[in-house]
């Protein structure tokens, strides 16, 4: 009686894990690792011609005590004409980010108007939600199997009008619920976009990934980000996620 | 032998000076900060009938900007107060000038941390506070209108000021304070590049214009005293304004007869809020513009108080598209006062002024293309004023600009009409490093 009590709880804790909790702990493994982060960013933008552009920030983080919502704080330090750029997006799923640019030739901090989370990160081939997470609620999730070591997932936009694609597949690791690979399709159910992590290493024994690209299929464009001088619970302050630090970025952090 | 004596020794020689030269020099590379900054050259053509140095175009130089910034380190207060030091400077080379070479100390200033919660810079910096998108209200720093009826970049809009500026950052609200002790005023047309209505000519003037405009002494007592106090609740920036100084156009008239303009003193007080609404963000600024000298208005020659509104709201409609406009609303206190102390040859403003504007970007290719379309209008002056451009990201490093002013007017002596002949189109092509 009681092994098979203890049978049925080992089949239930096997199989139940749900499409949505997969996605759930995969966005947390991909966006809330630790309580705060630091990491030095480099992207290369590759058009179909083989033409390269660079972008090299640093990029800091800080999760509220509670719920989703987290703090970027982001110091632009290539392309040259950018250099000393300061970024700042709150985010809270759910609901429209906050975002301010500042610029420093202008002294001037503009407000960002933030609607649309599909639109390219800094020219490149991610999106904002690429880089920052998209809310696991705004899509119908379906596990449709396992394919080598990975959970395959289908997720279907709740609201269609509101992104560029009809749905995507995601590949989730069995393990360490890091996201592998997901391809985006669009509206007539053709393949266009791919994003790949290339490289997970551990730092402070937190799986993350350092190497990572997108592939736009109909430009013919890439672009690979490789995160670098990753650290975990740093310890921000809160009040570096503020205008102070648009202005006076707080150079503890921010080097070159 | 002999090859490898000379070899031996010139290898002996250029081993010694690289340990003379090139490892120290190595090693003062790396502590030495790096150099940015640009060079740019920048042209346009004009089509104008009016009298200004060069009627076929206002815009024609080569400009070499430098900036550099270095911030201590090591163990002493410098480091610990997180010291640092900017500098930018422009070398121009101005054809519309015969040549002649302009160099602009943009940036030249220390800041530091003296206290964990006080931030301090001191020295040549721009100052930019306030709501508006190309609209004014509380940021009464100075501005160069030249640079943009004729075409530079953005950046040029703000001058530079010699201030001190104290930026705390207690719990409750920040506070920004600015010292200035120099005044210094817009750059303005004078009709040497740009044309301009004239009071004393009538009519719009160019290098005949004939004006002298008197700057306020360089005294303890005309220092320039401006603050912010600022606060976010949730997603809304809230902010308090004041400005003590002078009006940075001169816009009062010292002496008629000797054709003397001058700054009057001018307070200025304001709050703006700025936050999300409807999809979008939104914008409300207001300033009491008090003018000391002519407190109930009945002094002809000089500038009455005044209101000035803006409500402005911008929105990102997807796809790289942005769609912005704004309010703005100027209104002339005591103007009944004016009114019967105006002498009858004197030009009459109106007690009203609206100006409403609207910005459409669209970015393309990549966001490397980005076009752009920023317009003023004014319903009662029936004025004015577009700004198209187009800038095109050809590589990280290099970027080519083109765009136009096109200021019109139904008269001459509104702001955009005053500034009507001045229409250009301009280039700019610069390589960043």
């Amino acid at each position: 009686m009681i092994l098979a009590v203890a049978f049925l709880n080992y089949s239930f804790a096997a199989e139940a894990i749900t499409a949505v909790e997969i996605v759930g702990k995969a966005n947390q493994a991909s966006y809330y690792q630790a309580e705060d982060g630091k990491a030095e960013v480099r992207m290369v933008i590759t058009d179909s011609l083989g033409r390269t552009r660079e972008r090299v920030m640093v990029i800091l983080r800080k999760d509220a005590s509670e719920g989703d919502q987290q703090k970027y704080y982001v110091y632009f330090n290539k392309p040259s004409d950018v250099k000393g750029m300061t970024y700042l997006v709150w985010k809270k799923p759910g609901a429209d980010d906050d975002r301010w640019m500042y610029l420093p030739a202008l002294d001037l901090v503009r407000r960002i108007a933030a609607g649309d989370k599909r639109s390219s990160f800094v020219g490149s081939n991610f999106a904002y939600e690429d880089i920052s997470g998209r809310g696991t609620e705004e899509d119908e999730h379906t596990l449709l199997g396992e394919e080598e070591g990975q959970y395959k997932i289908k997720s279907v936009p709740k609201n269609p009008g509101s992104v560029e694609f009809s749905y995507f597949l995601i590949w989730v690791d069995k393990v360490t619920f890091m996201p592998k690979k997901a391809e985006l399709y669009d509206k007539s159910g053709n393949l266009y976009k791919i994003l790949e992590a290339l490289e997970i290493k551990e730092v402070q024994g937190f799986p993350t990934v350092t190497k990572m690209k997108a592939t736009d299929l109909v430009s013919g464009g890439n672009t690979v980000s490789e995160f670098s001088n990753i650290e975990y619970d740093i310890g921000l302050d809160e009040k570096i996620f503020t205008e102070r630090s648009l202005r006076r970025p707080p150079r503890k952090y921010i080097k070159g | 032998m002999k090859i490898k004596e000379v070899l031996g020794k010139i290898s002996f020689t250029t081993t010694l000076a690289m340990m003379i030269f090139f490892v120290p020099a190595v090693g003062l590379a790396e502590k030495l900060p790096r150099l940015h900054g640009f060079m740019e050259h920048a042209g346009s053509a004009r089509f104008g009938s009016d009298d200004v140095r060069h009627r076929q175009f206002n815009l024609g130089e080569s400009r070499l900007q430098l900036k550099t910034d270095y911030y201590f380190s090591g163990d002493n207060i410098l480091s610990d107060w997180q010291t640092g030091i900017e500098a930018k400077v422009d070398l121009t080379l101005d054809y519309y000038d015969a040549g002649k070479v302009l160099t602009d100390i943009r940036e030249l200033n220390v800041s530091f941390t003296p206290m964990d919660i006080i931030d301090i810079k001191a020295g040549r910096q721009v100052l930019t506070w306030g709501t508006g998108d190309y609209l004014f209200l509380n940021d009464l720093f100075p501005k160069d209108y030249v640079s943009f009826f004729i075409g530079r970049d953005d950046e040029y809009l703000k001058k530079p000021n010699d201030a001190l500026r104290v930026m705390m950052y207690p719990d409750w609200f920040n506070i920004d304070c600015a010292l200035v002790p120099f005044f210094e005023p817009n750059t303005m047309p004078t009709g040497h590049r740009v044309s301009y209505f004239d009071t004393f000519t009538g009519g719009i003037s160019g290098v005949n214009a004939e004006r002298d405009i008197v700057e306020p002494s360089k005294t303890a007592k005309n220092f320039t005293y401006a603050g912010r106090i600022y606060r976010n609740f949730g997603s809304y920036e809230t902010a308090m304004y004041y400005y003590g100084g002078f009006d940075p156009a001169p816009r009062s008239y010292k002496n008629e007869v000797g054709r003397q303009l001058y700054h009057e003193r001018l307070d200025a007080y304001g709050g703006s809020v700025r936050g999300p609404f409807f999809g979008g963000i939104g914008n409300a600024e207001i300033s009491y513009y008090y003018s000391p000298e002519d407190k109930d208005g009945n002094i002809r020659t000089i500038q009455n108080s005044m209101i000035k509104y803006l409500a402005g709201y911008e929105k990102d409609m997807g796809g790289d598209l942005t769609l912005a406009a704004q309010y703005y609303l100027e209104e002339t206190l005591d103007y009944d006062n004016y009114r019967k102390a105006l002498l009858p040859a004197d030009y009459r403003w109106d007690e009203f002024r609206h100006v409403v504007t609207a910005r459409i970007t669209k970015l393309f290719a990549n966001q490397t293309v980005r076009v752009s379309l920023f317009s003023f209008f004014s319903p009662n002056d029936l004025d004015a004023y577009l700004r198209p451009s187009l800038v095109r990201k050809v590589t990280d490093a290099w970027t080519l600009s083109v765009g136009a002013n096109l200021p019109w007017g139904k008269d001459s002596w509104t702001e955009f009409g005053s500034v009507q002949k001045n229409k250009n189109v301009y280039v700019r092509l610069r390589y960043s490093f």
